[in-house]
């Protein structure tokens, strides 16, 4: 046992240097400190790892609730639409990213380009609100807010919903 | 009695087990190697870690998992790498079990970190036991005849 122990040891001595020197030198590379919430509160803003530099704002729940009531602000769903159908935030517009043939489709583009929005999908187990809102940020769309906490949170913080069915 | 003790040392069967799951891990680890982002985001939808550490679990559990995986294969610090592969069967049925109880639809990480790979918690839950009572024989199997460095103990 004690031989096992030893080598386990080693074993995960290796792994750390590995593991922490890949990710120096490779560009998939991540902070070794991510920017998550031990315990999500309403003021706290989840930022993905993936993240970069130039990407759009991310915003926290408060901050997405406090848009909400400005007149005039976008909230657009970046999630399936079936998912959409079956609760969203109130007053959001569907725009599916797995379902966009392109940057140039329709839903997108009818969006007018100083509108004032915020992009949301479930919450921190999907991408899709950082990819819309890179592709809306690469469109030339300067208001564009992400609400990375997504669905998840603001349904769980009990904030206005509607259904579509 | 003794078929019993003759199976439980017999070296082809350790030999088998030590490819299933040395593959196994192996392979896991290639997809979250190669997109630790994806992985962290993962790790941190199980909430369990406090979130500084999600990252750094991200970066050196994929690495854990291969070189154990490889460990186990070629018989180099086979004894280290069973011990191991155990506890992170165990950390990740302890996971898992977490999850299903809290009723969330969590993304698995186990093969694949694409969010499309919903999974099953309580099939996730059994596959994982699975692997553990096989890597419970392997590290009470004493078996040291496929090992390419072989300990003194």
């Amino acid at each position: 046992m004690k031989t096992g122990i030893r080598q386990a040891i080693l074993l995960t001595t290796l792994a750390v240097i590995l593991g922490l020197a890949t990710n120096t030198l490779t560009e998939t590379g991540i902070p070794f400190f991510g920017n998550w919430p031990s315990l999500a509160g309403s003021d706290s803003i989840i930022v993905p790892p993936s993240a970069d530099e130039g990407d759009p704002p991310f915003i926290s729940l408060d901050e997405a609730a406090a848009k909400f009531q400005t007149p005039g602000i976008l909230f657009i769903d970046a999630r399936d639409p079936e998912d959409y159908e079956y609760g969203h935030i109130k007053g959001a517009i569907s725009i599916p990213y797995d379902y966009l043939e392109d940057i140039n489709d329709p839903r997108v583009t009818s969006v007018p380009k100083d509108q004032g929005m915020v992009i949301y999908c479930s919450g921190t187990e999907c991408e899709s609100s950082l990819y819309l809102g890179r592709d809306f940020q690469y469109k030339g769309y300067t208001e564009v807010s992400i609400f990375f906490g997504g669905w998840r949170e603001w349904n769980e913080a009990g904030l206005p919903v509607e259904q579509d069915i | 009695m003794a078929m019993d003790s003759k199976l439980l040392h017999n070296d082809y069967v350790a030999l088998i087990i030590r490819l299933i799951i040395g593959v196994m891990f192996i392979y896991a680890s290639y997809d979250k190697i190669t997109t630790p982002a994806e992985f962290a985001r993962i790790i941190y939808n199980y909430h369990l870690l406090p979130g500084e550490l999600v990252n750094l679990a991200a970066l050196i559990m994929p690495w854990m998992e291969l070189i154990c995986g490889i460990a186990l294969i070629a018989g180099i610090y086979r004894r280290g790498s069973i011990v191991i592969i155990n506890l992170m069967l165990v950390i990740f049925a302890v996971a898992i079990a977490i999850n299903l109880i809290r009723g969330v639809n969590l993304e698995c990480g186990c093969f694949s970190v694409s969010s499309r790979a919903k999974s099953n918690a309580l099939e996730l839950l059994l596959r994982d036991i699975g692997l553990l009572i096989l890597g419970v024989y392997l590290f009470i199997n004493k078996s040291t005849r496929f090992d390419l460095l072989k300990s003194k103990s």
